[in-house]
């Protein structure tokens, strides 16, 4: 299965679960910014959850099939349209070699993760596929897709992926009667950011305390993929203490010495020496991941067993689902 | 407020996230604590529990990363929640495990070019703490330093062990672009710059070495807990 990029898009590259074997030497975790969307993509095409996709910041891309290909897409970022139909996300869709896929802005999100049955093949780079710009490695060469990149994907179809394909052949575009209900794993307000306090979370004033879990905080324009910077109610600091450099990572909201916001995301590097006021609940950072410069967010604090649970909830029905999808296609066919 | 903390001789255990703990085993940096921490990393990497992903070095801590689910349905781990199954195994090795030896592998050797296009801020350097640029090499390249962290960007080295003369605030505009390979200091901390990346630190020299090279299973020269020395070399590119 292969595609070819006629038109990038803003910044479009290939991401996976990222590279965590490397944190001690500084090499960031990367991956996904929103990886619920990504697992939804790879589960519909009955990909394992790390296989590489490819992360798409908004619409105005352009790709054609140069096969055959079994793909998905979920995320906020981007509607997909063959020609002037408009292909449902969050389930598989087989498309014939030769058509155009276009994606289309949608202003809900930022971010739009596309898996392709067998996932993107590209080289892993210290045990991950997914792209770390800053220092040029991972990912299609090491950078953002241009137009003319030619993407193929990995050889190896799971039985899941070849009964779709089977079932979904067609001489243009077809897809699946089903579809996963991405919005039940979200929470129903998705603008309330749950977040844990953090070691540094008690070197804060009371007032700023009280602003950073009740005023509105907004994504500056200086946000990527490394961080976000929140412009809101300033936090001002009890202490006028140094903290030493320590372990940061994806979700770590710092607080800088002029009292702005922080919130760290996949490209974040590992070790940072800005006080912590909380940690986002691994389950909220699909939202973070989907927020736009001028986004406005809550935060509402919960306990870390809170977290926990919520987390491993979500990884069982993960499971469930993976499961459901193998037993409907098993049911079919045997 | 539930950020859960657990002391015990010596090290405090702390949560980062659903994924992550933090011991911190001192409030100050000392060769003592940077030797605790590698120690404590090499027994904890040499014997991991159930779930145990990879671990980040930092000049007071060891964060701990682990994969959730695999953490709370270990039969060998005990407790009712991630946090407490994970501390709970970090005290038992704190108090139970015997420390392996310590690399007494020598220093390495880096070749640092001083001065001149590699060290644009070595006259300034010298000059703002009464040295001639030749006092300021002779004096940094003849310490042996410890690496206690690795950090900013893959394979910056934050090093300690700087004689206390040399100790220079940093730039007051940072730089846009610092070149792969230069020698820094800022304030009494000494570093080198693994890539090329906006800096403040005051550029003494540069080392023709790699520090990160992607494509190496091993990407960085140094790790947390390496000694270095610095060798001067004058045929610079």
């Amino acid at each position: 299965m292969q595609i070819v990029i006629e038109r990038p898009g803003l910044m479009s590259t290939i991401q996976d679960m990222g590279r965590w074997e490397h944190l001690s030497q500084g090499v960031p975790r990367s991956g996904v910014m929103d990886v619920l969307s990504a697992r939804i993509a790879n589960l519909a095409v009955g990909n394992e959850p790390d296989a590489a996709v490819i992360e798409f910041t908004y619409g105005d891309a352009r790709l054609r099939t140069e096969t055959d290909i079994l793909i998905a897409y979920s995320g906020d970022g981007a509607t997909l349209f063959v020609d002037s139909e408009r292909l449902p996300s969050d389930r598989p869709i087989y498309l014939a070699a030769g058509s155009y896929i276009t994606l289309v802005n949608n202003p809900a999100g930022c971010r739009t993760y596309l898996a392709i049955a067998g996932g993107w093949d590209v080289p892993e780079v210290l045990g991950s596929r997914s792209t770390y710009m800053p220092a040029a490695f991972g990912g299609f060469q090491g950078r953002a897709l241009q137009a003319g990149d030619v993407l193929h994907a990995g050889s190896t179809l799971s039985g899941i992926a070849r009964q779709l394909c089977h079932r979904l052949r067609t001489a243009t575009s077809s897809y699946s009667s089903w579809g996963i209900a991405r919005w039940r794993l979200l929470p129903s307000d998705r603008r309330l950011i749950r977040v844990i306090p953090a070691r540094e979370f008690t070197w804060f004033e009371g007032k700023s305390v009280v602003d950073f879990l009740s005023s509105p905080y907004t994504v500056s324009p200086t946000c990527n993929r490394m961080g976000y910077h929140l412009n809101g109610a300033p936090i001002g600091r009890l202490f006028a203490r140094e903290l030493l450099s320590t372990a940061v990572m994806p979700g770590t909201i710092q607080v800088t010495g002029d009292g702005r916001l922080i919130l760290l995301m996949a490209d974040s590097q590992t070790t940072g020496g800005y006080p912590r006021i909380a940690q986002v609940a691994a389950v909220d950072m699909p939202l973070c991941g989907q927020l736009k410069p001028g986004d406005s967010v809550y935060f509402r604090e919960i306990s870390r067993m809170e977290a926990e649970k919520l987390y491993l909830q979500q990884e069982r029905l993960l499971t469930r689902l993976a499961v459901a999808i193998t037993t409907k296609l098993t049911a079919v066919f045997s | 407020m539930d950020i859960q903390t657990q002391t015990n001789d010596g090290f405090t255990i702390y949560s980062l996230s659903e994924f992550a703990v933090a011991i911190e085993f001192a409030p100050d940096i000392s060769t003592d604590t940077l030797e605790r921490i590698t120690r404590f990393n090499a027994l904890l990497c040499h014997s991991p529990f159930d779930g145990f992903r990879t671990t980040v070095p930092a000049y007071t801590t060891l964060s701990i990363f682990f994969d959730p689910v695999v953490v709370i349905q270990s039969p060998r781990l005990h407790g009712i929640n991630c946090f407490e199954r994970v501390a709970g195994f970090l005290k038992g090795l704190n108090r139970g495990g015997s420390t392996p030896a310590l690399s007494t592998a020598s220093p390495i050797a880096i070749p640092v070019c001083y001065g001149g296009v590699s060290g644009p801020d070595l006259n300034e350097v010298a000059r703002s703490i009464g040295m001639t640029p030749d006092e300021v090499i002779q004096l940094h390249s003849t310490a042996v330093y410890h690496v206690y962290m690795v950090g900013f960007t893959p394979g910056f080295a934050y090093l300690g062990g700087m004689p206390g003369e040399l100790s220079s605030p940093r730039k007051s505009t940072p730089r846009g672009t610092v070149p792969a390979g230069s020698i820094g200091i800022a304030g009494k901390q000494t570093g080198i710059y693994s890539l090329e990346s906006p800096g403040g630190w005051q550029i003494i020299g540069r080392t023709p070495l790699r520090l990160f090279d992607a494509n190496n299973a091993q990407p960085t020269l140094l790790k947390a807990g390496d000694r270095v020395v610095f060798k001067v070399i004058t045929e610079c590119r």
